[in-house]
C-alpha cells in the first residue's frame, strides 16, 4: 500500500483513502452508512444489487458506492435526496418478488433486507401482479433453502467461486428466471459451506439444523473458541435459556477471518446429542447403576489405589483427548505424576514415537497463518489439508491464487481445491523415500552434505520429485506442512526429520498441523510420557499412547475420548481395556464400547460447558468462559480433576477457578527453555512390506467424539464413508465391485465392509477410515492387510 | 472426467472446440464455452441434454455450474429435445406490426402446435426469438441457420413443405 | 318562621320521605343487577379475558411460531419452543402463558400476524391446583375450539376498527 492518500468528502466530512479503494470502503471505516447487499469486504464487488447508490458531484446519475473508486475531490452526498431518491426505488424493485413471510422466516430479526426497508422501503407496494415463485433446492443437511426470498445478490455463488474453491452453486436462467441453485440437484459438498448462511443477507439460505427453532432477539451470543483443529478459529455460541441453538464465525483477521468451518458451526449438535451421558455411572455386580458424584469418584479413586498398592503406579495409563483444554491437560499430569506415575499421552493415532526426546516444545509453526497466504511455494507433506484444516487451506488457497505453488506428497490423490504445480502419489511406505529423494535432488550442487544414512538410501528420482525440489529452492519464500498423515505414520521421526533437512536446505519453514485443537497445549503442559509440564525431561519417561496399550496394564484412565474411534490401533486398544482390572472413563458420550470395558463413567462437560484455553499451532493461548451449563450432572474436567487430586490427597490441587490453574501453569512457562534441534538420528530403514498396503486417516466428521454425535454433519456427504476404498485396477485383481463386499483382515481381526471404487488410491493400497465402529476392530492406520472378496 | 462422459464428445467436436480454445489465452479456456456448447448441441439433435453439458465443462475445464449458466442463460441452446428443425419467429415489435402473430399462427395450426411445440412427426419445433436485427424487412424468421425476411404464410409452407 | 319550618320537617319525617323518594324511583326502574353466574353482563368485543389460540376453519392451527408475541409481552409470561414439523412448516411444540404474569395487556393478540393468539371474552376461570396457571398449547388451543364462534363473531364486529 503507498503512502498517498486522496482527500475526498463523504456527506460533508473530509476523509482521507486510499487509491484504488472504493468509496463503500471509505464510508464503512469512517462509520457512513451505505445500505448494500451484494458488496462483502470478502468477496469481488459485483455491484449487482444497486443498494448503495449515492450521489457523487458531477455525476449525472447515482453511482454504485461499492463499484466507484476514489478520485481526489470526490464529493459524496449518500443521503441527499437523489442518492435517497435512487435508493428508495431499487428497494421497491427488490421487494416486488420477495415474499411478506417474515414471521416464518428464520432470518427475521437479523435479516439485512428488513432493515433496509425499514429505512427505505415503502410501506405499501404499488405492484400488483402476481409474485415469481422458486421451487426450493435441497442441497444437503447442512443448508435449508427457501429459494422465492432470494435477491440474487450472488455472494454465495461468489464464496464459493473464490474463496471455497468449489463453485456448486450458480445463477442459471436469466432475467426474471434467473435462479441460484446446483442446477442439478446434488448436495454442497464444501467443508466451508455454512459460510453462505451467514452470508445471504435474506433468509433463502438459512441453517438447517437449528431451523425454526430460534429468533435471534431471544439468543445471547457467548464468544467461545473452535475445538476442532490447531487455528482454534474465533466464534460465537448463540444460546437460549442454557441450551446452545447454533454457532457463528466471531471475526479473527489472523486466524478464521470471518469465515468457519462446517466442523466447527455444526458440531454444537453432539451437546444435545441423545448419547450424552449425564450421571456419575458404576459398574455394580456387572450392571450399571447411577451413583452421585461423591460415590463415583470415591469408587475411581479406591480402585486406582487398589491397583497401585498391589502392583505400582506405573501399572496405570492415562489417554487425553488433544482436543481437552490446557487446564485438563495439566491437572491429568499433574495428578499422576503426583501418583509417580508419567504414562499419559495425548498422541492417540500417532504410531512413532522414536524421537519424541528429540522434539521441539511441540508441534506447530514457525509462522503465522496468515503468513502463509503469501508463500511462494508449499509442499503438503501427507495432509488432506482441505479436510484436516479447513480454515489453513484457505490461507493456501490465497497463497495459489496470489500465484503461489503448492505441491503434495500424498498416499492419495486428493483433490484440492486449487491446481498442484507438482505432486507425488506414493505407497505409505514408499513416502519416506520420496521425501529422500527430494532431499538429494537438493543436495546436488549444494555444499551441505547429506547424513550418512540419507545418502547411503537407493531411491528413485522422477521428474514430479525434481519440479518439487526446483519450486523449493527457487522460491523466496516457501513452506512444507507436515499434516496428520505424517504424524500417524509409522515413519513420523524419520520423516520429521528429512522434512526438517529438507527445509533447511530450501530455507522453507516447517511447518506442523498436528490433529486436535490442543496438541500444542498438550506439550505445554506435559500430557506426554517422556516431559513434564513446560518441556521438562523426565529421566525414565513413562509409556507412550501407544506402548500403553501393548504393555496391557492394570488400569487405564481415559479422558474426553471413545478408545475404539479414536486410538491408532483400535484392536489392540479394545484388548488392553478389556483385559485392563480397573477402567475410569471420563466422557461425555456413553456407547456400548464405553460401557463394555469400563468401570466408572464419569460425565465430561462439553467446550460449550466448560472454561479453559486451547493452545493452536502458533502457540497462541485462547481462553474461552463456559457458556451454557452442563448438562444433567455432567462436569467441566478441569473440576473433575480437580476433586479427584483433593481425594488423593494432592498438594497443590485447590483451585477454584480454571484461571487459576492457567496461571500456574503460565507462570512455569515464563522458564520454558525452548527446545533446539539436537541431534537427528536418521533412521532411514523401510520395513518391506508384501502385499497391500493400509491408508487410513479421520474423516473430516469422524475426527473426535462431539462432531462424530453432531447429527448433521454425518448426514452429509463429505465423509468418508466407512468402506474400503480402491482404484478400479486394484478392484479387478480381487474381483471385487464398487457396492459389493470385502473382507478386510489386518493382524488378529477381519471386517466386512463394502467396497468403493476410487481412482484416486494408489496401486497396491487399500484406504480404510478411522473413526468408525465398522473399522474399529482392524488394527493399526498403516501396514500390511488382506483382502477377500465375502 | 469419467471416459464415459467424455465419449459423449466426438473427436471431431473436440477438435473443433480446440480451434476455439486456441483463440483465448490458456488461463482464460472459459471464454470459449459459448462456441463449445454449440458445437455439442449441433452434435446431439439440436439440444443440450443436460451430461453433455457437464462433457463439455469437463472439457473446457470449468465447473459444471458455469457451463449451466451459459446453457441456461441464452435462448439459443436448447435444453429439451427439439425437431429436426427449429423454425425461430421474431415476435419483436416491428415483425408484429407486420404480421408475425398471423405467421405463427399459421404454423401453430399447419403443424398442430404451440410455441415450443414439435411437430408429430418430429421435424419442426416452433420458437418464439427476440429480434433478429432484421425490421426493415419484418417479418423475420429464422429456419435453422437460414435468415429469411418479408416471410408470409406462403413461403412458410413452401419450406415446410420441401423438407416434408 | 325558621324555626317552624325546622318543626314541621322534623315531625312530617321530610328528609325521610325525600331519601324514600330515590329509594321509590329506583324501585319501579329496570334493574341493572345481573344474576352471576346465572347472568353475566354484556362485554365489549375488545374485551381481554382468557387467552386461546385459533385454528383455521380447516382445522390447521394458526400459530406459526414467529414468536412476536413472546418478544412482545411485556410481562414475559409466555414461553415458545418450535421446530419443523414432519411437513417442514414452522411450528410451535411448546406455547406456554403463565396466567398470573399475564397483566392482560393484549400485546399479543395485537402483534400475531396470523390472528392466532386472542384474548377471549371469558373471565370466568380459575386455577385450584399449583402449576394450573400455565396454560398449555393443548389447553389453548381447546379454549379456541371452544369458543371459535364467539371470537370470530367478535373480531367480524371490530375489523372495521382494526
Amino acid at each position: 500500500m503507498t503512502d498517498e492518500t486522496i482527500e475526498i468528502e463523504i456527506d460533508g466530512k473530509s476523509l482521507s483513502a486510499q487509491p484504488g479503494q472504493m468509496l463503500i470502503e471509505v464510508a464503512d471505516a469512517n462509520d457512513i452508512r451505505i445500505p448494500r447487499f451484494c458488496y462483502h469486504k470478502k468477496l469481488t464487488v459485483a455491484a449487482n444489487c444497486r443498494m448503495c447508490l449515492v450521489e457523487v458531484e458531477k455525476s449525472p446519475k447515482p453511482l454504485p458506492a461499492c463499484a466507484t473508486p476514489v478520485a481526489p475531490g470526490m464529493v459524496v452526498q449518500t443521503h441527499s435526496a437523489k442518492a435517497l431518491d435512487a435508493q428508495k426505488s431499487v428497494m421497491e424493485f427488490l421487494l416486488i418478488n420477495h415474499p411478506l413471510d417474515c414471521p416464518i422466516c428464520d432470518q427475521g430479526g437479523q435479516c439485512e433486507l428488513q432493515d433496509v426497508a425499514m429505512g427505505y422501503g415503502k410501506d405499501v407496494s404499488r405492484y400488483t401482479e402476481r409474485k415469481r415463485v422458486v421451487a426450493d433446492k435441497d442441497i444437503g443437511p447442512l443448508i435449508a433453502t427457501e429459494m422465492t426470498r432470494c435477491i440474487h445478490c450472488t455472494r454465495c455463488v461468489r464464496f464459493g467461486e473464490e474463496v471455497a474453491g468449489l463453485r456448486e452453486l450458480g445463477a442459471t436462467g436469466r432475467g426474471e428466471f434467473t435462479e441460484i441453485g446446483t442446477y442439478i440437484s446434488h448436495s454442497i459438498k464444501s467443508e466451508l459451506s455454512g459460510n453462505v448462511i451467514d452470508l445471504c443477507p435474506v433468509g433463502a439460505l438459512t441453517a438447517k439444523p437449528s431451523r425454526f427453532t430460534s429468533r435471534p432477539w431471544e439468543l445471547e451470543q457467548m464468544p467461545t473458541i473452535a475445538p476442532h483443529d490447531c487455528v482454534g478459529s474465533n466464534m460465537y455460541l448463540h444460546t437460549r435459556r442454557q441450551e446452545v441453538m447454533r454457532a457463528a464465525p466471531r471475526e479473527n483477521e489472523a486466524l478464521n477471518e470471518t469465515w468457519l468451518s462446517d466442523r466447527d458451526r455444526f458440531s454444537y449438535e453432539g451437546i444435545h446429542s441423545k448419547e450424552r451421558l449425564l450421571t456419575p455411572r458404576i459398574k455394580r455386580n456387572g450392571k450399571w447403576v447411577d451413583v452421585d458424584w461423591q460415590t463415583a469418584l470415591n469408587v475411581a479413586k479406591i480402585g486406582l489405589e487398589k491397583i497401585i498398592a498391589s502392583h505400582t503406579a506405573e501399572k496405570v495409563g492415562a489417554l487425553i483427548s488433544p482436543s481437552a483444554t490446557t487446564e485438563e491437560m495439566y491437572l491429568l499430569q499433574k495428578l499422576l505424576r503426583s501418583l509417580d506415575c508419567h504414562n499419559v499421552d495425548h498422541r492417540l493415532r500417532q504410531a512413532d514415537f522414536s524421537g519424541q526426546g528429540l522434539a521441539p516444545n511441540f508441534y506447530g509453526t514457525p509462522i503465522r497463518f496468515k503468513e502463509l497466504s503469501t508463500l511462494d511455494s508449499i509442499l503438503l507433506v501427507g495432509s488432506h489439508l482441505q479436510y484436516e484444516q479447513p480454515i489453513v487451506n484457505l490461507k493456501v488457497r490465497k497463497a495459489s491464487l496470489a500465484g503461489g505453488k503448492v505441491m503434495a506428497l500424498n498416499p492419495i490423490d486428493y483433490d484440492f481445491n486449487y491446481p498442484l504445480h507438482a505432486k507425488v502419489i506414493a505407497k505409505p511406505f514408499d513416502m519416506l523415500n520420496n521425501l529422500i529423494a527430494i532431499a538429494k535432488v537438493l543436495a546436488q550442487g549444494s555444499s551441505q552434505g547429506l547424513p550418512g544414512t540419507v545418502a547411503a538410501a537407493n531411491v528413485e528420482v522422477n521428474d514430479n520429485i525434481r519440479a518439487i525440489a526446483a519450486q523449493l529452492k527457487a522460491s523466496n519464500s516457501s513452506a512444507l506442512i507436515l499434516g496428520a498423515i505424517a504424524f500417524n505414520h509409522p515413519q513420523f521421526n524419520a520423516m520429521y526429520e528429512l522434512a526438517e533437512l529438507i527445509s533447511d536446505m530450501s530455507g522453507s519453514q516447517l511447518v506442523c498441523l498436528p490433529e486436535g485443537a490442543n496438541s500444542a497445549g498438550a506439550w505445554l503442559a506435559g500430557a506426554i510420557p517422556h516431559r513434564e509440564a513446560v518441556s521438562l525431561d523426565i529421566k525414565k519417561p513413562g509409556l507412550d499412547a501407544k506402548r500403553m496399550m501393548e504393555a496391557k496394564l492394570k488400569a487405564y484412565i481415559t479422558f474426553g475420548i471413545e478408545p475404539e474411534l479414536d486410538c491408532a490401533n483400535p484392536s489392540i486398544v479394545k484388548r488392553a481395556l478389556d483385559e485392563a482390572d480397573f477402567n475410569v472413563v471420563v466422557t461425555a458420550f456413553s456407547s456400548d464400547s464405553i460401557d463394555a470395558f469400563a468401570d466408572v463413567q464419569l460425565p465430561l462437560a462439553t467446550f460449550a460447558e466448560t472454561s479453559g484455553s486451547y493452545v493452536n499451532a502458533e502457540g497462541g493461548w485462547q481462553t474461552f468462559k463456559g457458556t451454557v451449563k452442563p448438562k444433567g450432572e455432567a462436569r467441566p474436567g478441569w473440576k473433575i480433576l480437580r476433586v479427584l487430586g483433593n481425594l488423593f490427597d494432592v498438594e497443590g490441587f485447590a483451585y477454584t477457578t480454571s484461571i487459576e490453574v492457567q496461571h500456574e501453569l503460565r507462570k512455569q512457562l515464563e522458564t520454558l527453555q525452548i527446545k533446539n534441534r539436537q541431534e537427528r538420528r536418521f533412521n532411514m530403514d523401510t520395513p518391506h512390506i508384501e502385499g497391500l498396503q493400509r491408508i487410513s486417516t479421520w474423516p473430516i466428521y469422524r475426527g473426535d467424539s462431539l462432531v462424530r454425535h453432531a447429527e448433521s454433519l454425518q448426514q452429509t456427504t463429505t465423509n468418508d464413508p466407512a468402506a474400503v476404498a480402491m482404484n478400479s485396477k486394484l478392484a479387478a485383481e480381487l474381483y471385487l465391485k464398487d457396492g459389493g463386499e470385502a473382507v478386510v483382515k489386518q493382524q488378529y481381526s477381519e471386517v466386512r465392509l463394502p467396497v468403493r471404487i476410487d481412482e484416486r488410491v494408489p496401486d497396491g493400497c487399500a484406504y480404510i477410515p478411522g473413526g468408525y465402529s465398522e473399522t474399529a476392530a482392524l488394527g493399526e492406520c498403516f501396514g500390511k492387510i488382506d483382502i477377500e472378496r465375502s | 472426467m469419467s471416459e464415459v462422459q467424455q465419449a459423449l464428445l466426438s473427436d471431431d467436436a473436440k477438435a473443433k472446440i480446440d480451434v476455439w480454445l486456441a483463440k483465448y489465452p490458456a488461463d482464460r479456456r472459459q471464454s470459449a464455452i459459448i462456441p463449445a456448447l454449440h458445437i455439442a448441441q449441433e452434435e446431439h439433435h439440436g439440444w443440450l441434454p443436460e451430461n453433455v453439458i457437464e462433457a463439455v465443462a469437463d472439457y473446457v475445464g470449468i465447473p459444471h455450474i458455469a457451463a449451466f449458466e451459459v446453457a441456461t442463460f441464452y435462448s439459443m441452446y436448447d435444453l429439451k429435445p427439439v425437431g429436426k428443425h427449429k423454425i425461430g419467429v421474431c415476435t419483436s415489435i416491428s415483425c408484429m406490426l407486420r404480421g408475425s402473430d398471423e405467421l405463427a399462427d399459421h404454423i401453430k395450426q399447419r403443424l398442430d402446435i404451440d410455441w415450443d411445440g414439435t411437430s408429430s412427426d418430429g421435424k419442426f419445433t416452433l420458437q418464439e426469438v427476440e429480434c433478429l436485427g432484421a425490421c426493415r424487412h419484418a417479418p423475420a424468421v429464422l429456419f435453422d441457420k437460414a435468415y429469411l425476411e418479408n416471410v408470409t404464410p406462403e413461403d412458410i409452407d413452401k419450406i415446410i413443405a420441401g423438407e416434408e | 318562621m325558621k324555626t317552624l319550618k325546622f318543626y314541621l320537617k322534623s315531625f312530617l319525617l321530610w328528609e325521610l320521605l325525600v331519601g324514600l323518594k330515590l329509594t321509590g324511583k329506583y324501585f319501579f326502574k329496570k334493574k341493572i343487577t345481573v344474576q352471576f353466574p346465572e347472568e353475566s353482563t354484556p362485554t365489549s368485543p375488545r374485551f381481554r379475558g382468557m387467552h386461546a389460540l385459533r385454528r383455521y376453519p380447516n382445522g390447521e392451527e394458526r400459530c406459526i411460531a414467529c414468536k412476536l408475541c413472546e418478544a412482545v409481552c411485556p410481562a414475559l409470561a409466555i414461553t415458545i419452543e418450535s421446530e419443523p414439523r414432519s411437513d417442514g412448516s414452522r411450528r410451535t411444540t411448546r406455547y406456554d402463558i403463565d396466567m398470573f404474569k399475564c397483566i392482560y395487556c393484549g400485546f399479543c393478540e395485537e402483534s400475531c400476524p396470523v390472528d392466532s393468539i386472542v384474548e377471549t371474552d371469558n373471565y370466568n376461570y380459575h386455577f385450584e391446583n399449583r402449576g394450573e396457571n400455565i396454560m398449555t398449547k393443548p389447553l389453548l388451543l381447546a379454549v379456541g375450539d371452544k369458543y371459535e364462534d364467539s371470537i370470530a363473531k367478535k373480531r367480524q364486529i371490530d375489523a372495521e376498527f382494526r
